[in-house]
């Protein structure tokens, strides 16, 4: 503590406040390349979409300079031909930490109301990109406090020197922390998809599914199986946003997956909206991802615990699961915090089999080679 | 100690802290409060950031600059006390970080996922084991573009009574945070403010925090009055 004093007047820094913009608008003038009917994405106001912005994200979301080490880029996570998954049950950060879940699917999350697994307060795809970037608990990609390395590797590249004006032309100097996460979130967000069989089904090409997707599909849909409560709508999720949402939908839920020593408790790294609110009926619940290219995104659920579709399939038609020993042992399907969607069914061999068809039909494997969103360095 | 000390049994792995509405005391109770000098990296009027840890030695991670130092005036006055917060004011603290200015534009002091900043970091560590504390409101609701509040707010309100400002200084003795904290079996331990942590109890305590309700429960003994050198 200084002694007091007077000071000459000096300076007065003005602190810019701004918040996040509640808001969210069309943007009209940018060419998602999405089939008709298909609606357009919500976009942030301060960050409208450009061709010149996605495609500087896209090389920020390839490029392993950006991780403490020069290990990893966003991609190692999210892989392109996973549907920008990476594989794993959990998810590796650049310095060997383990996350306590598995990196999830980016394709259509310009639909998704809520980003990552169990976090009601993430609602941007610009707020959620500071968190890989800067995260320290686990470490991802380990750039906390090396902003200035950042802008300063940004400003000297040759790429980079001529692509964040040009995506930037407003700024006065666009070479930003803030910009790198408008560029990034905009490339991220610009991966759209509704090009799977199923979706051309829908749009009248009555070839593009078979028989037992068909039927699997109607087992989907039905009240039997409950699967479209969570996991409906032109997204696969109920917790999906559109930019002509009128009451935007957002779910958590617990599907019975653990119920430690009877009392509900899920493994103390992975307790779900719980971990935030501290809420017990919180326990456990987590988002409902989209099940599209579900086919390509295994291993399943938040913490890679089910390896096949088949098993994710066993998993509801128990009506949760029952760990019989071990430190996490419980009965799912007890749990009272479980989903009152959650509550088990029966199912034939075909039927499971159809119904793994159709899961298979929502696989658009041209975002998973799309040109647009590949790779730009020779990795 | 220090990051550097390689004689103590223990070593500082972490110290960075905001204060806001520092306040002094005079010997009739009434309060004045003191202007922060707003600076280039350390201050705005709001607010003032701490820098204990000099990213050398045990401190992994952190900035060569440090700031042990917080600039403000104040009419003259008898003053015999202090107060101040830890903390970022709430009106600050779900702002953007990327738009902030000094000292509230470091990603090391924010919480992205939690939607605001961490008030205070600071961490110790022992040859095979170590603690650290990383302090913010939790428990917060709405989104990240609307946040309606944290029930937790977690800002810890310190009171020295006998401080006169030309012959003290401000000491944190960071014994208390750690007190009762096994840091020889070798299994590291940590506190991120979250509801469920068991082991947030004893440094919220040591901050005169209720872990349960985020609010002032008693004493900081983590800070105390030192003698000016």
């Amino acid at each position: 503590m200084t002694r007091p004093q007077i000071l000459v007047g000096c300076a007065v820094a003005a602190i810019a406040v701004v918040s996040f913009t509640a808001f969210l608008f069309v943007d009209r003038s940018y060419d998602w390349a999405l089939p008709d009917g298909v609606p357009l994405p919500s976009v942030p106001p301060d960050n409208p979409m450009s061709d010149a912005k996605v495609a500087l994200g896209k090389r920020l979301f390839y490029d392993r300079r950006l991780s403490v080490n020069g290990a990893m880029s966003c991609a190692n996570c999210h892989a392109q031909a996973l549907a920008f998954t990476d594989g794993l049950p959990r998810s590796v950060g650049a310095t060997g930490e383990m996350h306590p879940r598995g990196s999830m699917t980016l394709v259509n999350a310009a639909y998704s109301a809520r980003l990552t697994w169990a976090n009601h307060l993430l609602d941007t795809l610009e707020v959620q990109a500071l968190t890989p970037v800067f995260g320290e608990q686990p470490i991802e990609m380990g750039m906390s406090g090396r902003e200035s390395e950042m802008v300063a590797l940004l400003s000297s590249d040759d790429y980079y020197s001529a692509a964040f004006p040009k995506a930037f032309p407003a700024d006065r100097d666009a070479y930003s922390i803030l910009n790198v996460v408008r560029a990034t979130a905009s490339f991220v967000r610009s991966i759209v998809s509704f090009d799977s069989p199923y979706d051309r089904y829908l749009r009248g090409d009555e070839d593009a599914l078979q028989a037992g997707p068909i039927r699997g599909m109607e087992l989907f849909f039905s009240e039997r199986l409950e699967c479209f409560h969570c996991h409906g709508g032109f997204n696969f999720t109920d917790s999906s946003t559109h930019a002509d949402t009128l009451v935007q939908s957002v779910g958590f839920h617990n599907n019975g997956l653990y119920n430690i020593g009877g009392s509900g408790l899920y493994p103390p790294d992975n307790t779900g909206l719980y971990d935030l609110t501290g809420e017990r009926r919180d326990m456990g619940r987590f988002k409902a991802p989209s099940l599209r290219n579900i086919a390509v995104t295994a291993p399943y659920m938040h913490d890679g615990s089910i390896v096949s579709l088949s098993g994710v399939i066993e998993h509801y038609e128990r009506g949760g699961r029952l760990l019989p020993d071990g430190p996490y042992a419980g009965d799912g399907s007890r749990s009272p915090y479980r989903s009152e969607f959650v509550k088990g069914f029966d199912l034939t061999g075909q039927e499971k089999a159809d119904l793994i068809s159709f899961l298979e039909s929502l696989t658009d494997e041209s975002v998973l080679k799309d040109p647009r969103f590949a790779d730009p360095f020779s990795h | 100690m220090s990051c550097e000390s390689d004689v103590a049994a223990v070593s500082l792995t972490d110290l960075r802290f905001y204060i806001h509405e520092v306040r002094l005391l005079a010997a009739d109770g009434g309060e004045t409060a003191v202007k922060l000098q707003p600076g280039p990296l350390w201050q705005s009027e709001d607010v003032a950031l701490l820098d204990f840890e000099s990213g050398a030695g045990s401190c992994q991670n952190g900035t060569q600059q440090v700031n042990t130092l917080v600039r403000g005036h104040a009419g003259a006055g008898n003053y015999t006390g202090l107060r101040f917060r830890v903390g970022v004011p709430e009106h600050l603290n779900h702002a953007d970080p990327l738009l902030a200015d000094a000292p509230l534009a470091y990603s090391f002091m924010h919480w992205h996922w939690r939607t605001g900043y961490k008030f205070l970091r600071a961490g110790v560590a022992t040859a095979d084991d170590g603690f650290w504390l990383h302090l913010g409101s939790s428990r917060c609701e709405g989104t990240a573009t609307d946040v309606k509040g944290c029930r937790s707010a977690n800002r810890p309100e310190i009171e020295l009574p006998s401080f006169v400002p030309d012959k003290h200084v401000v000491v944190i003795d960071l014994r208390d945070l750690v007190d009762g904290i096994d840091l020889e079996n070798g299994i590291p331990s940590d506190c991120s403010s979250g509801p469920a942590e068991v082991e947030c109890e004893q440094p919220f305590s040591a901050l005169g925090i209720d872990f349960d309700s985020g609010t002032r429960d008693g004493i900081a003994s983590v800070f105390r009055v030192g003698t000016r050198e």
